[in-house]
């Protein structure tokens, strides 16, 4: 059995395939709907956030290997997606077009970016320690584990000077590495609840179809239905993702191979430290 | 320090990484493993660490000395042949 795996916002511009008339096609479609041409990434004149762009651009990358792997007759049994790959792989599924992914992503990100004009936020990688500690030293610190990728990999977001304390603590606390990274706003937080109404507005303007490729969520681990993919689409942004709970599960449910559609090799590499310590 | 762990090393990195399609041979002992060279990342460098420990009982304690120890093949030969009981 075949998962494609969807990454979420790439922290750099990467992987673009801009000699390519499919990614071409993207490309433009990504403009017309968003106003940032993925092909320009970073000197781009839209007014968009870096986030925002990184965000789109990252979708593009992953519409643009969906077409690649679906040409080559390689379809999936299931899809499975990590925090903002939802967007990709709801298209992936069948559920909205390529259009509606890439204007929900725009829209979604422009409204966490209007918390980014109050607050400064971050986001910040441990590597090396495991959940017990680190969720101590965030709740230290009033910040929050964002994702859980490996038992030795997480993501904590919160305010800036905040997630720098909290880095500093893992660092002394044995953490093999830490390193932070800019962001609009506290993504898989409680603290998106603040502009939860508005995220319930935009996603309430689009229709989902049932995914004809059944597409696992990282929370709960169940494939979406059309109608939980509005409350999930606001949810899973106020709330971890657990990876490495999603790729046991879907080992568990007889998955042999995952093929990882997106910029990067991010998802790849949890997987093969979980499957080290299996 | 010998070729014999020079090429163990590599094996380790092909074996531990998963890196399909290589042979200990396209390895260049002296080139940068993260960024140009093999490209590699932090979540690269704690598998590496795991399997150091693993295969040859070495420890790498945090990322200030997995920098210098995994600068290249031959630097990670060279901190093993130092460390290794």
């Amino acid at each position: 059995m075949i998962c494609w795996m969807y990454p979420g916002q790439p922290i750099a511009f990467t992987d673009t395939y801009s000699n390519d008339p499919e990614f071409q096609k993207i490309a433009l479609l990504c403009q017309g709907t968003t106003g940032f041409n993925p092909m320009e990434s970073g000197t781009s004149a839209s007014s968009l956030t870096q986030s925002v762009r990184l965000q789109l651009h990252g979708v593009c990358v992953s519409l643009y290997r969906s077409g690649q792997l679906m040409s080559q007759g390689r379809g999936p049994d299931l899809i499975a997606e990590h925090s903002m790959g939802i967007y990709a792989a709801l298209a992936a599924s069948g559920s909205i077009d390529s259009g509606a992914a890439l204007a929900l992503t725009c829209r979604i990100g422009v409204a966490m970016a209007g918390m980014g004009l109050h607050r400064d936020y971050a986001l910040g990688c441990v590597i090396g320690l495991t959940s017990g500690p680190l969720a101590d030293i965030a709740a230290n610190h009033g910040i929050y584990l964002a994702n859980h990728n490996t038992s030795r990999h997480f993501l904590l977001a919160g305010e800036r000077e905040k997630v720098e304390a909290a880095l500093a603590e893992a660092t002394a606390s044995g953490a093999f590495s830490v390193s932070i990274f800019s962001c609009d706003a506290p993504l898989h937080t409680p603290l998106i609840e603040t502009i939860a109404g508005e995220l319930r507005r935009i996603v309430a303007e689009y229709r989902f179809s049932a995914p004809r490729i059944p597409l696992v969520e990282h929370i709960g681990q169940t494939p979406l239905t059309a109608a939980a993919i509005p409350a999930f689409l606001v949810d899973e942004l106020c709330r971890p993702v657990y990876w490495e709970t999603t790729y046991r599960t879907l080992r568990s449910r007889g998955v042999t191979r995952f093929q990882e559609v997106g910029a990067g090799s991010a998802l790849a590499k949890f997987n093969r430290w979980i499957d080290s310590e299996t | 320090m010998s070729d014999e762990l020079i090429e163990k090393v590599k094996q380790m990195i092909i074996d531990s990484l998963r890196i399909e399609g290589m042979s200990p041979d396209e390895i260049d002992a002296d080139a940068p493993l993260f960024g140009e060279g093999l490209g590699l990342d932090s979540i690269d460098a704690l598998q590496l660490v795991v399997a150091m420990e693993k295969e040859f009982g070495v420890v790498v304690p945090d990322a200030a000395t997995g920098s210098t120890v995994f600068a290249s093949v031959r630097s990670m030969a060279g901190y093993i042949g130092e460390h290794q009981k």
